[in-house]
């Protein structure tokens, strides 16, 4: 009946006295992909382990398919969530692993999960805990993929991989989204690496929701707007400026909201309009001062 | 909201509780070295020593086949060489095997019981070869050449019944131990490590002090006695059944460590 895939309301987690999810409110709608993002510790490993049971919440309520996925078969046979910093038996090898998995997901597909092997160039017959940081991503993200399942995790996919790996992944996920629809959430810290995927974004800091917003609507928050110093200055005198940046007689400034009749003054005016990228977006509204810099935006990649 | 079924792609296909509880069961057996092919190693590699090591008693002892040498050879702990391993083992099903089948959305439930499924099967089938082993030892007089390494400790003594009996329960007690150990530690880590472990050791200690204290070491030696094989292993069934429910109780509030 309902559309909701997640429903978390107030959810709270404290490991001690740190609080790792403070208050948190969201819904999750069915068939879409969503990013989960936020800094290292942020809380987004945390908040998807209570997604899928693996934690139990201090406070507030937390739906999963309707139910609370809290040791419930019958939802938690819907999940699918391979964590980053997975473990595995100690003498598995990646063979091990998908042999295995067609007895958990129903929807497991072994055609696919063999194509993606090839796509990764993953060992099938290495020890796991010999593969190398970005072919243990791999394996993560050939079981996300294949297992089809109707809410599936992808902890930070992208990590170790290579640049050809990361267009594999991105590829085979929208191919396969667009066959097979289901509720995808994505936790990164590389924003822009995801940034095209996303049809919603979550960004979790120190617990709290900052930003739960369509994607599409956020890339139409803001506008760069560049040209000469003095042209810019006037055009954007009275409007929500977020960033400002500048060489000599030129500026660039990011703005709020711009409609369609004052983009067309703006052209007028001799100014070139630039979208503003998600990850400088979020890096801009997620840094509570507004630095005449952009290089902030960078911090978030900064570790890839 | 109501209506949970319709909604949820993959209950098109739910599976049972026994279902689930089966895949357990073959999560940790996909791969067969683990519980069946490096015990077995072992038990090989255990029977070729005590070949070698029956020879150098039968060269010193002059001869084999005696009833000395014959009874020599009972004190050898070959026969228990891969319960070493199979403690290891019953400590990574948890450590391991958990956080991979939460992983793979199975409950705590259906993982410990499937769990402990798989240890009930596994010890059955231990318990069985066992047994038979040493009653084709006893009919091969030594495997033809009068080496004795299933005819050891208690085995081989109150017949086939009580050797299964017995050894069941030994493997059973393996498993369930170093899972137990596993499952504290998962459930709260180092701090239930410590008050663990300095717990068995207070009660050890303890038990030993009050024995002594009170003079009750023969009356404690004829209690042994009077159990008998069978009746030692039927009270070390009580040990082994405190670990695997207590276990599930722990278990169930678990969390994986990240």
């Amino acid at each position: 009946m309902t559309d909701t895939a997640v429903r978390v309301t107030g959810l709270t987690k404290k490991f001690g006295a740190f609080t790792a999810i403070d208050d948190v409110s969201f819904t999750v709608e069915r068939n879409k992909i969503y990013g989960l993002l936020g800094r290292n510790g942020a809380g987004k490993t945390t908040l998807m382990q209570l997604l899928t049971g693996q934690q139990f919440a201090t406070s507030g309520t937390l739906e999963v398919f309707g139910a609370s996925p809290v040791e419930n078969a019958r939802v938690l046979q819907s999940l699918c969530f391979i964590k980053e910093s997975q473990k595995y038996p100690d003498s598995f090898r990646p063979e091990h692993v998908f042999a295995n998995a067609p007895w958990f997901f129903a929807h497991w597909d072994a055609a696919f999960a063999a194509r993606l092997v090839d796509d990764f160039r993953l060992p099938l017959n290495r020890p796991i805990k010999k593969l190398s940081r970005g072919q243990l991503s791999a394996v993560g993200v050939i079981i996300g993929l294949a297992s089809r399942a109707p809410l599936t995790f992808f902890d930070e996919p992208y990590l170790g991989l290579d640049a050809v790996a990361r267009q594999i992944f991105y590829d085979r996920l929208l191919e396969d989204y667009a066959e097979h629809p289901r509720t995808i959430i994505l936790s990164t810290h590389l924003i822009d690496e995801v940034s095209n995927l996303l049809e919603h974004v979550l960004v979790i800091d120190e617990g709290r929701i900052l930003m739960d917003q369509d994607a599409e609507q956020l890339r139409g928050t803001a506008s760069t707007v560049v040209g000469k110093k003095t042209d810019v200055d006037a055009f954007v005198a009275g409007r929500d400026i977020i960033s400002r940046d500048g060489i000599g007689g030129l500026a660039s400034v990011t703005v709020a909201g711009l409609g369609e009749t004052e983009r067309t003054a703006a052209r007028a005016a001799g100014l070139e309009l630039s979208p503003v990228s998600l990850q400088q977006l979020i890096v801009q509204r997620t840094t509570s001062t507004t630095s005449e810099s952009m290089t902030t935006t960078d911090a978030w990649s900064a570790r890839s | 909201m109501t209506d949970l079924l319709t909604g949820t792609a993959a209950s098109v296909h739910p599976r049972s509780a026994p279902a689930r509880i089966w895949n357990v069961l073959r999560l940790h057996l996909v791969d067969r070295r683990t519980y069946i092919g490096i015990p077995w190693l072992i038990v090989g590699i255990a029977f070729v020593i005590t070949v070698f090591i029956a020879q150098i008693i039968g060269f010193t002892a002059g001869g084999l086949g005696t009833p000395d040498a014959i009874e020599g050879q009972r004190y050898s702990w070959a026969v228990l060489s891969p319960q070493w391993y199979l403690i290891v083992v019953g400590v990574q099903a948890i450590s391991f095997g958990f956080p991979l089948a939460l992983g793979f959305g199975v409950t705590r439930r259906d993982f410990y019981l499937g769990t402990a499924l798989l240890f009930v099967l596994i010890s059955a089938a231990n318990a069985l070869a066992f047994a038979v082993l040493t009653q084709l030892e006893q009919v091969t007089e030594g495997w033809f050449i009068d080496t004795y390494m299933f005819n050891a400790l208690w085995l081989g003594i109150d017949g086939f019944w009580v050797d299964l009996f017995s050894f069941f329960v030994m493997q059973l007690l393996v498993f369930f131990i170093g899972a137990s150990i596993a499952t504290i530690y998962m459930r709260w880590r180092m701090p239930g490590m410590l008050v663990f472990w300095s717990s068995l050791a207070l009660a050890i200690v303890g038990t030993v002090t009050i024995i002594t204290f009170t003079s009750s070491w023969p009356p404690v030696a004829v209690w042994f006695g009077a159990q008998g094989i069978a009746g030692i292993f039927a009270w070390l069934l009580v040990p082994a059944a405190l670990a695997g429910f207590g276990g599930f109780l722990a278990l169930r509030r678990a969390t994986p460590k990240n």
